[in-house]
């Protein structure tokens, strides 16, 4: 399993356009992908539950990883967030 | 609902109703790749002629952003709707939006989840176009948009098959 923190730099947070990539990113992997923050969590592979997370700038979120392809999906989710979050 | 009938035969499937009055126009039309791509879900667009946005179907408020300017609806039936009144109006941060309805609620087709100054916002520079999203399509066999033209708010514009 893998994991990383990371906190959202963007002004307006998880918003539709970032989080609807995220979603697609995500379906791209076999592994169970988790982001929480908030104190609540979710599967990153569905839309309304990761705009539910009420993320915004400044909030710490954690995402985990787990699976047969946790190596790659580590990879891209991360740098997904720090391109577009 | 005739129209849906005559398509799908007998069973007239689950029919999302539009939020807002308007326009019903297709989600290629809708000048933003989240949406006309179906990056976001699958379904269409309507150009509001009214402020009032209620809710498309019977279900539960599963987000109202924070701004007012979308919210998610989760159907009885199982549909996942997005309302996303206008395009990149998140950078409004909640001016012209009125927020009526709270994360949680029960709703009923119909029932106010929100209004937008839609004359003011268009001032402001923005499209107004509002996407009204089905974000689970995967678990439907079928997504039907009725034929572009002049909706009532209510009016079916989308028909799932499961």
């Amino acid at each position: 399993m893998k994991e990383f923190q990371y906190v959202i730099q963007d002004p307006v947070g998880l918003h539709a356009r970032p989080a609807g990539l995220l979603v697609k990113q995500a379906a791209g992997f076999q592994s169970k992908i988790t982001v929480s923050g908030n104190g609540k969590s979710c599967d990153a592979k569905k839309l309304i539950m990761l705009m539910s997370l009420g993320i915004t700038q400044g909030t710490e979120v954690t995402c985990q990883i787990e699976g047969e392809d946790e190596e790659a999906a580590f990879e891209a989710i991360q740098k997904f967030f720090t391109e577009n979050l | 609902m005739k129209l849906f009938q005559n398509l799908l035969g007998k069973d007239n499937g689950i029919e999302i109703g539009s939020p807002v009055a308007g326009r019903l126009v297709s989600i290629k039309e809708v000048n933003d790749p989240t949406f006309s791509e179906e990056i976001l879900g699958k379904g269409a667009a309507v150009i509001p002629s009214d402020n009032r946005i209620c809710s498309p179907i019977d279900g539960k408020v599963t987000t109202m952003f924070p701004t007012g300017h979308a919210a998610a609806v989760t159907g009885d039936n199982g549909a996942a709707v997005l309302i996303h009144v206008g395009l990149d109006t998140v950078n409004l941060k909640g001016e012209y939006f009125t927020i009526h309805a709270a994360d949680g609620q029960d709703v009923k087709k119909g029932d106010l989840l929100m209004e937008a100054d839609i004359e003011k916002i268009k001032e402001a520079g923005y499209d107004v176009i509002t996407p009204v999203i089905v974000c689970n399509p995967d678990d439907f066999s079928e997504i039907q948009m009725a034929e572009s033209g002049d909706v009532a708010q209510g009016d079916a514009i989308l028909n799932l098959k499961k």
